[in-house]
């Protein structure tokens, strides 16, 4: 099996371009399509319903999307033993964070249009290919100054030119994936460590004043230590971080956790 | 490097219908301009890119491209210091906060080129002649105009991406001297395609390609009559554009008079 995560700002075009390489890579390959996002999408629906393969949907909702995102990777390969390909759509929101893993292949979706790659974290830093989108709307000329800058930051990248509208590039892409390595049997790694989540914030804090916010993580984190961080959701929450938010704001007594006595 | 370009060729790929386009082959030769014609969605513009891509039945049209009878190498494809094709799309903005001067500069690099004394302002004056705005050094690529911000493509093409073979994607509608603009673009021994609604670029250029649903459906060669008419066609615009003058300064436009004499076609 081949795990492809493809990674980009909202608008930069990655949903429209995984489209095109769907087509290329449907009749061939056994194939399965994750879309990750905060709130809402209907990606996933419109991608089983043109393309026939299976989908799901996973929404993020109070979590960190990229956090959610590495959480759910072990059960998306669990249930999908029998696929060739998997491709991961993250709901791509700071240019800090990837959840690509080092085993599988890392697509960055980059938006010409969205200034300086210089800017980028990990999301560009540690992409294997570097897709280029929107480059119809700007001349040859800042394209190639542009493709030069994307090098710079990450020298090992593939680049290629894509098009959402028209297809254009989906070829290499899909090239690309037919060349990456298998997972099976490996133990998959983040390429990149994600920012931590250790602040009052990650509790439900709401109040911008440092005294609340520590207040609130000590508060959080005492609940933290007597959960055993498993994000099982036996308690009708998502993640434990989401459960200590409703046990601090009063939404339900922290005994609701099976694990705590 | 191997930019020796005796000739490109297209092969036949498929129309929107994935009907075989009939034809055997296309061989554009060193000094050819091939006007590129259809209606608007007819797939012109894919026949652009399959070229600048160097295809080989890896794009939609399922085409191939052979240079000098032969399969490009790969890495010609996409490595800018490489590239045998420089191309003017139908962009007209750029969105890169920096001055006029400092972005061509770049660009030079990017390509690996070293700037030669004077090339920098070559490349301004020529745009300048394009336009009728006139484009300094130090002013913002974010502040040029429609028309200047074409006018300085056209000249970075010429002057900066010098490519063999040239695609020109419309560039009628850019707001700038026209005849001017391909007349620098067009050199000697170059390859040029130009995609294009406008009836005298076509009938000026060696070939024409026409294009239906996707696929090219004839190739024709345009004949000295057709030469005529163009300059016939020309005329008539440049005498519009000269009223349009006239109505930019505030001048009463009272009469059309016409009298062009089409040039002398043999007998």
């Amino acid at each position: 099996m081949k795990f492809i995560i493809f990674a980009g700002t909202p608008g930069s075009g990655k949903t429209s371009i995984i489209k095109h390489i769907i087509h290329e890579l449907k009749d061939d390959f056994k194939l399965f399509f994750a879309k990750f996002d905060c709130l809402r999408t209907s990606d996933d629906e419109y991608i089983s319903n043109e393309y026939k393969i299976p989908t799901i949907k996973k929404l993020a909702g109070e979590l960190c999307p990229d956090h959610y995102t590495a959480l759910e990777i072990p059960r998306i390969i669990k249930e999908n033993q029998d696929k060739d390909i998997i491709i991961l759509e993250t709901a791509g929101l700071c240019l800090r964070c990837s959840p690509y893993i080092k085993e599988g292949l890392g697509v960055s979706i980059l938006d010409i249009t969205s200034g300086d790659p210089f800017r980028y974290g990990p999301i560009l830093t540690q992409a294997d290919v570097v897709a280029i989108s929107k480059g119809d709307l700007i001349s040859q000329a800042e394209r190639e100054i542009f493709r030069v800058k994307v090098l710079k930051v990450n020298p090992k990248a593939k680049i290629t030119e894509v098009n959402g509208l028209t297809g254009e590039g989906a070829i290499d892409i899909a090239e690309s994936i037919k060349e990456s390595l298998s997972i099976d049997g490996r133990k998959l790694t983040l390429k990149h460590s994600m920012p931590s989540a250790i602040c009052g914030y990650c509790y439900g804090n709401k109040i911008i004043d440092e005294k609340e916010s520590r207040q609130r993580f000590l508060a959080g984190k005492e609940i933290k230590n007597m959960l055993p961080d498993l994000n099982c959701g036996k308690c009708g929450f998502k993640s434990c971080n989401e459960f200590i938010r409703a046990v601090l704001d009063g939404e339900v007594k922290k005994e609701k956790c099976p694990f705590i006595k | 490097m191997n930019d020796q370009i005796e000739k490109i060729t297209i092969l036949p790929g498929i129309n929107k219908f994935n009907e075989k386009e009939n034809f055997e082959r296309i061989d554009i030769k060193k000094g050819e301009v091939i006007a590129i014609v259809g209606h608007t969605g007819a797939g012109k513009s894919q026949l652009l890119y399959d070229i600048e891509r160097l295809a080989q039945k890896d794009t939609k049209s399922k085409r191939k491209i052979l240079v000098n009878d032969e399969i490009p190498d790969k890495d010609i494809r996409s490595n800018p210091k490489r590239k045998l094709i420089a191309s003017l799309a139908q962009s007209m903005n750029f969105l890169t906060d920096m001055s006029v001067e400092d972005f061509l500069r770049l660009h030079l690099e990017s390509r690996g080129k070293k700037s030669k004394p004077g090339l920098i302002e070559e490349v301004i004056n020529e745009a300048n002649r394009i336009t009728g705005e006139m484009i300094t050094p130090g002013m913002n690529l974010l502040n040029l105009s429609g028309g200047q911000s074409r006018a300085l493509m056209v000249s970075d093409v010429a002057n900066i991406s010098i490519s063999p073979i040239i695609l020109i994607d419309e560039i009628e509608n850019a707001g700038i001297k026209k005849e001017e603009a391909i007349r620098i673009l067009v050199e000697e021994g170059k390859i040029i395609l130009i995609v294009t609604h406008d009836p005298s670029l076509a009938l000026n250029a060696d070939k024409r390609i026409i294009i239906k649903n996707g696929g090219i459906v004839k190739v024709l060669n345009v004949t000295l009559k057709e030469k005529g008419i163009a300059h016939y066609l020309n005329w008539i615009e440049n005498y519009s554009l000269n009223i349009r003058d006239k109505i930019r300064q505030g001048e009463e436009i009272k009469n059309v008079e016409i009298y062009c004499e089409p040039i002398k076609s043999k007998k």
